[in-house]
């Protein structure tokens, strides 16, 4: 073998040591709940055993089944995804486009509040909502995530919209489009990209958060990531079953992440590619 | 007598009908039982169990199989009262937020919830729960000679009392007590340890890392009910007094000593990852053979028998927690107490009540107990009667040897009530010691270092 083969294959064996330490955490989910409540707690840990899929049919068609919650999870995250987009859009663009008073500080605003830590805000929220009858409701649960998904969303948007060049939208009022008009046919397809990995953070967010849901939910409204931590109780830990939630509760992730990768890549280097047209 | 034979027509009517049964079966049968079920036992109570009927009341619980069997047993309480419950599950992490908000904001979400006996005093200096004498004390609402008080672990109770009044009816709760595996104390003709000094010399004898066995495991994560579940009760057993002088004094050389032999048994004898590690991991641990002794509580024990998991069922003996220096015995007993939530209108107060007296009656405890009809039998039942019931003992003898008479000796004679500093500021005391002790473990900070800082932290918080 030659010394450039050798150096070849060096890099590629470390590549894959990178790669499994990387995907380390997927693959003991994936392993785990493939097994049985015995073969999780061998040691040492079994890498060869029967597989079973006991623990996925438990947690979809047993008694404490978790479909119902990651039902509520797919209806919170795509409403708070699809209000966010419909309001951050039009925001995000006004402020990187348009010209009016008090917008330095409309932009420092949206941002300030991104600063307060969630756990300060909690008890408002939930007497807010408590005293408009929206605890335990879909409406109130994704207000509240618009909270933090809004300005985080308009914040990311506006970089987009500052890269594309005025020459365009100039042109198109020049041949007689109005500003919405331009905005739709024009600047939207230009950002589409942006609007892409916005979609999937805003969405990854909703999917994820925690903190609000275990508080302001209850027995109606109860997402994935709540319901997952009835399988670790003051008894025991239900580790293949923990497993099985978890790997279903990254499928829709992966899928949408999947299917938006093409725009990602294109939003995460647009930047790049146009050296930015800020003026 | 007339055989059957089945005609093509018999056969899909009994196939429809049992297809039918299937699908709306288990709905028809759980609603029957509950209309069956003997309700006799409850009615004897010279109360009213009707007087609320119609309310609705909203009760927190966390995931734990002892309040599955309660929620089961809800439509006979619907029957008895007319009262719905609704039960929310709540990770037992995030019940005492939720509880807290609850209550702090006085919206009333939750008529009663799963309390942690530390709580109370916080709960009680606030006036956000109800003193229950007021309720016992009713004679519409409570018949006393049938509920018998008394007959409630006065451990348990002691712990849900503040300035002598009950604020919380334990419902199910725990003890700590020494497991061990019999099997290899045997083979190297060692018993139980009856100090704290012989615990960790029986724990250097077993101790055989190459043959994956360790000789003893405690809790070690950090957190107000992990470690610091543990450490007290050492604290105690060296002659520590929290409230020294009146003044709340957590470095004193009593705690030193506690401390040093805390880390010492858990660096010298325990698995290195035992430091992280909460007690479902320790059961868990000491289920695949690799432990052979633990202090923590008795509720362990149905893990540890679990034949799904465990490796060591048939191996398990109990005893009580060793003595310390001191001389005496100091388990950290806890409980999950239901408390009434002083914001709900008085209705619903009412029906709180009934709903609590019901669960914590003697009949209910039985009922979710050695006669529950599923799978999983409590073992934390909160009356003395059902602890000496013959069918109660001969179920929890199953768990292996000596456990009722390890659980029962440490739950009358090895509490002290103030084995954890009781005062409203304890969540943020108990988590600034957890740090202590934890930094100590890992060798960050000498113990008394530790203990100095932690003292450093929890002065203001006493001022405050």
């Amino acid at each position: 073998m030659t010394a450039k083969r050798l150096r070849v294959f060096a890099l590629l064996a470390i590549s894959v040591v990178f790669l499994l330490a990387w995907a380390f955490p997927i693959i003991w989910s994936v392993l785990n709940s493939l097994k049985t409540d015995s073969d999780v707690l061998a040691y040492p840990p079994k890498l060869v055993f029967a597989p079973t899929l006991d623990a996925y049919r438990d947690v979809l068609f047993g008694s404490g089944s978790i479909l119902p919650n990651l039902l509520s999870s797919v209806i919170i995250s795509v409403g708070t995804t699809v209000v966010t987009m419909l309001m951050a859009v039009p925001a995000a663009y006004a402020l990187a486009r348009l010209r009016f008073r008090g917008k330095r500080f409309a932009g420092f605003y949206v941002l300030a509040t991104q600063m307060l830590p969630p756990v300060g805000i909690i008890i408002p929220y939930f007497l807010v909502l408590r005293n408009i009858g929206w605890i335990d409701t879909y409406q109130g649960i994704i207000l509240i995530y618009l909270s933090f998904s809004l300005p985080f969303a308009i914040w990311l948007l506006v970089s987009y919209f500052e890269d594309i060049p005025f020459e365009m939208e100039e042109a198109a009022y020049l041949d007689g489009a109005s500003r919405l008009k331009t905005l739709w046919r024009i600047i939207i397809p230009q950002v589409r990209g942006g609007i892409a990995v916005t979609v999937v953070f805003v969405f990854l967010n909703a999917w994820n958060e925690f903190l609000f849901a275990v508080v302001l939910s209850g027995n109606t409204v109860r997402p994935v990531t709540v319901a997952m931590f009835n399988f670790v109780s003051v008894e025991q830990t239900l580790w293949a079953k923990l497993a099985a939630v978890s790997v279903l509760a990254m499928l829709p992730v992966v899928v949408l992440g999947v299917v938006a990768q093409k725009h990602i890549v294109k939003g995460l280097t647009v930047g790049a590619v146009k050296g930015g047209g800020r003026r | 007598m007339t055989s059957f034979k089945p005609t093509r027509r018999t056969l899909l009517k009994t196939g429809t009908a049992a297809a039918a049964l299937a699908t709306f079966g288990p709905g028809i049968l759980r609603h029957a039982s509950a209309q069956d079920a003997d309700l006799a036992p409850y009615k004897s109570a010279q109360i009213d169990w009707q007087q609320v009927s119609g309310e609705t009341i909203t009760v927190a619980v966390i995931p734990a199989s002892y309040f599955e069997n309660l929620i089961t047993l809800a439509p006979q309480f619907k029957a008895l009262t007319g009262i719905d419950v609704r039960f929310e599950k709540i990770p037992p992490a995030q019940i005492r937020q939720k509880s807290v908000i609850d209550l702090t904001s006085k919206t009333g979400t939750y008529a009663t919830h799963a309390a942690d006996p530390m709580y109370y005093a916080l709960y009680a200096a606030n006036k956000w729960v109800e003193p229950l004498d007021t309720y016992l004390n009713d004679k519409s609402l409570t018949d006393q000679a049938w509920f018998k008080l008394d007959d409630i672990i006065p451990a348990w109770r002691s712990a849900n009392g503040i300035d002598g009044k009950l604020y919380g009816m334990p419902y199910d709760g725990e003890v700590t007590i020494q497991v061990y595996r019999k099997d290899l104390y045997d083979a190297k003709g060692l018993k139980p340890a009856d100090t704290l000094e012989a615990y960790m010399s029986n724990a250097a004898a077993l101790n055989t890392p190459n043959d994956r066995v360790w000789g003893a495991a405690l809790r070690g994560v950090a957190g107000a009910g992990q470690n610091m579940y543990i450490y007290p009760s050492i604290f105690r057993e060296f002659g520590g007094d929290w409230m020294k002088g009146g003044k709340l004094t957590v470095n004193g050389p009593e705690a030193e000593a506690a401390l040093a032999w805390y880390v010492d048994i858990m660096k010298k004898y325990a698995p290195t990852a035992a430091a992280n590690w909460n007690w479902p991991d320790i059961a868990d641990a000491f289920s695949q053979g690799t432990v052979a002794s633990y202090i923590d509580a008795h509720s362990s024990a149905s893990v540890i028998n679990n034949p799904e998991k465990s490796k060591v069922i048939g191996k398990v003996a109990y005893a009580r927690w060793p003595k310390g220096p001191s001389g005496k015995r100091t388990t950290s007993i806890w409980n999950w107490g239901f408390p009434i939530n002083s914001a709900l209108p008085e209705k619903k107060r009412k029906a709180t009540w009934l709903f609590i007296q019901w669960a914590a009656s003697a009949e209910t405890q039985a009922r979710t107990a050695h006669r529950f009809a599923g799978p999983t039998k409590r073992s934390g039942v909160n009356r003395t009667s059902v602890w000496k019931d013959p069918d109660y003992i001969k179920l929890m003898n199953g768990f292996g040897e000596n456990f009722v008479e390890a659980a029962m000796g440490a739950l009358q004679d090895d509490t002290d009530v103030d084995w954890r500093p009781r005062v409203p500021q304890w969540p943020a005391i108990g988590d600034t010691m957890a740090t202590a002790i934890q930094s100590a473990l890992s060798g960050q900070a000498t113990i008394k270092a530790a203990l100095d800082d932690a003292q450093r932290r929890i002065e203001p918080m006493m001022r405050g």
